[in-house]
């Protein structure tokens, strides 16, 4: 099921409940559903932070199949961003040396089962899948 | 829906959902501490990174004046993501 959001934080509310009804129509287990949402988020605002000044709104494609979550988010009119390049978090730096940002993706990166980035004619597409397995 | 407030017992008490969208109403309260702190994330059922930057951010300031957020209740899933980011090695973190 494809619907489109505003590109504004405000839209997580709306985007939740999206996504949670039909994990929910296609009993996804918890255990996936929190990722599934994590993930969401962080790609979603990933794309508004970066793109602030673009008004095009962000396309959400989400599907079960087999208890398994398919979701993609399609962002038009934007420069490539590869989502799936390799982040490095300094995971056991003391306190003093860490900063605050970096780390959405890197729970992306870590906690779904594929995550696929496409960019053509100025438009990107990223898909990720997370499953019971 | 996010909520953030002191307990009866002066510990800071979270629940609902921490996400990007929550975290102007996070930092506003978490600013307002100044001490030694225990957040109590028992009713807490999602944090996303904007959530763990506010945690992080009034981490720092406290340590530097001596004081420390101390504990954190919270859910499996919520360990996994403090797990994950290595917040576990910067928070006293008690998982349910």
């Amino acid at each position: 099921m494809q619907k489109k959001f505003a590109r504004s934080f405000d839209s997580l509310g709306a985007i939740y409940a999206f996504t949670e009804e039909i994990l929910a129509s296609g009993n996804v287990e918890d255990a996936v559903r929190f990722p599934v949402h994590l993930a969401m988020e962080e790609l979603f605002t990933n794309m508004v932070k970066y793109c602030p000044e673009n008004d095009n709104e962000i396309l959400l494609d989400v599907a079960v199949i087999d208890g398994c979550a398919s979701i993609a988010l399609t962002d038009y009119d934007v420069d490539p961003f590869d989502v799936t390049a390799p982040r490095v978090i300094e995971a056991e730096l003391p306190i003093e040396g860490r900063i605050p940002g970096g780390l959405g993706l890197r729970l992306v990166q870590q906690m779904v089962d594929k995550l696929e980035y496409n960019y053509h004619d100025r438009q990107s597409t990223v898909r990720f899948t997370k499953g019971s397995g | 829906m996010f909520a953030i407030e002191f307990g009866e017992n002066g510990d800071i008490l979270c629940s609902g959902r921490l996400d990007a969208s929550q975290c102007a109403k996070a930092q506003g309260f978490m600013d307002s501490v100044s001490g030694p702190s225990v957040l109590d994330f028992d009713q807490l059922e999602y944090i996303s990174s904007a959530g763990l930057g506010i945690l992080l951010k009034t981490q720092k300031r406290l340590v530097e004046s001596g004081a420390a957020l101390r504990r954190i209740n919270v859910n499996h899933h919520i360990h996994d993501v403090f797990r994950y980011s290595g917040f576990h090695t910067i928070f006293e973190i008690e998982a349910q």
